[in-house]
């Protein structure tokens, strides 16, 4: 007797951490390119606002104001990248937009934080071509991300 | 409290001596940093303080400049003198090599951290009163002491002098001035300027204290990795007996020079030998190892006090067993 699984299968949830850099918009056309128009595949593009500290403003008010004009740009670019996603064959429904204020943690923490949240399989994101200066004194975070996931894949778009 | 000149100039006796005290004691009100002068009085939380010279850096901040809102006072209620820092509050881009990241000088950070650090021999330690456009200005102890920048290489009558018989005890001091770093880190907070010349060992303690907690700058994916290179800089500095520079080789050691390469420099100043070990071989493998950390040759890097300090402690141990 055949029994039959009514349960549809679960999608392949890709995260996508992207910014203004070409290296994200190079990321954003990868996956587009090797998954778009493929069935089982849903996408969440992410961005983190890098807030800086309460010390860099002269008052709350400057800070929200800041915030809020990041936040603004922040989802007009992922608009932008959703739209991308959905020409590449995604279905609508299947292309989330995320965007956040970065606050104490690090952008591979937050980044992780919302795989963690979303039970994404893979996280990908552009990779930044720092010197070797830069990457001692500010870090990388594809460098942390690779160290620092676990149960997901990370791909580093180069 | 209300004092009256005559009051004033009766205490400011008690604290200079008689051809130091002005023919007339004026109280300045506290918003406006360049109307304070010299001799000048200003009240602070109930206290009056006789206002001396402005700081200049070498303690305080760029090389030889007058620092026109951090003044010398002395505190007229109990004689102690004080350093009195205004509000400045400046942005800027920093520059290292190529690399340009965002400053802040933030007095807001530095009440903060006061508050943070109160009672612990480890940091200068002060209060914050509100001037009387309601900003916050910090009354500092002053620290009597040289700078660790000033101390190091007068210790030991040559490099090999210094490092078997000083050495242990500067790496002793050295360790807890990380340690005291790690503190911050560990409560959130940068120190944001970390410099040979911002720590100050107090001659009443024998303890080095850090000073100077206004800067705070723009971090990227690894919050305290720039504070990191300030110690690694200072780590470099004490071994080294003062720095080990390229110029230096050429011009002492041209044999050494040539033993270098472009690896052995430090990561962002590459005139400064990190690699030191190549210049004094007697420098043990494993303190040699952390100093290599921070080179142009790294290939891992600190990103936490802790893993600097258990580095630290191993490079220790070996050091004793010699």
């Amino acid at each position: 007797m055949e029994t039959k699984n009514s349960s549809q299968p679960k999608d392949k949830h890709f995260l996508i951490a992207v910014d203004e850099s070409e290296s994200s918009k190079r990321a954003v056309l990868y996956v587009a390119d090797i998954v778009g128009g493929f069935p089982g595949f849903a996408v969440t593009l992410l961005s983190i606002i890098p807030e800086p500290e309460e010390d860099f403003f002269d008052s709350g008010e400057e800070q929200i104001a800041w915030t809020k004009e990041k936040l603004e740009a922040a989802n007009r670019m992922l608009e932008n990248y959703r739209q991308i996603m959905i020409h590449a064959g995604f279905p609508p429904e299947k292309v989330r937009i995320r965007s956040c204020v970065g606050e104490e943690k690090s952008f591979s923490e937050a980044i992780l934080d919302t795989r963690c949240d979303l039970s994404c399989c893979t996280v990908v994101v552009g990779r930044h071509h720092k010197s070797r200066t830069e990457e001692f004194l500010f870090g990388s975070t594809s460098t942390r991300l690779i160290r620092e996931a676990k149960n997901c894949a990370v791909w580093v778009i180069e | 409290m209300d004092f009256t000149e005559k009051d004033l100039r009766g205490m400011v006796r008690k604290w200079v001596s008689p051809d130091r005290v002005p023919k007339r004691v004026q109280v300045k009100d506290t918003s406006d940093f360049f109307r304070v002068d010299y001799d000048d009085v200003v009240i602070l939380g109930g206290v009056p303080y006789f206002v001396r010279n402005n700081e200049r850096e070498g303690r305080f901040g760029l090389e030889d400049e007058q620092k026109f809102w951090v003044k010398r006072a002395i505190d007229l209620l109990t004689g102690e003198m004080k350093v009195l820092k205004w509000v400045f509050r400046e942005r800027f881009e920093a520059r290292i090599g190529n690399l340009v990241f965002d400053c802040v000088r933030s007095p807001q950070k530095e009440a903060r951290i006061l508050e943070l650090v109160r009672g612990r021999a480890d940091f200068m330690q002060g209060t914050t009163e509100q001037d009387s456009a309601g900003h916050p200005l910090r009354i500092l102890d002053y620290i009597h002491g040289r700078t660790l920048s000033q101390i190091t290489p007068l210790l030991g009558s040559d490099h090999e002098d210094f490092f078997y018989n000083h050495f242990p005890l500067v790496l002793d001091e050295y360790v807890g001035i990380v340690e005291a770093i790690r503190f911050l880190h560990q409560s959130g907070e940068k120190h944001g300027d970390i410099r040979r010349d911002h720590l100050i060992k107090d001659e009443t303690t024998g303890r080095y204290r850090w000073i100077d907690y206004d800067f705070n700058y723009r971090h990227g994916e690894s919050r305290f990795a720039y504070d990191l290179f300030g110690l690694g800089n200072i780590l470099v500095f004490i071994t080294g007996r003062g720095d080990v520079t390229t110029n230096r080789l050429l011009t002492q050691a041209p044999g050494i020079l040539d033993r270098l390469s472009s690896d052995d420099v430090n990561i962002v100043f590459h005139n400064r030998v990190a690699n030191l070990k190549k210049v004094y071989p007697y420098i043990p493998t494993l303190l040699n190892r952390v100093l290599m950390h921070f080179s142009a040759g790294a290939q891992v890097y600190y990103e936490t006090t802790e893993e600097l300090l258990e580095d630290l402690g191993e490079a220790r141990e070996e050091l004793e067993r010699r």
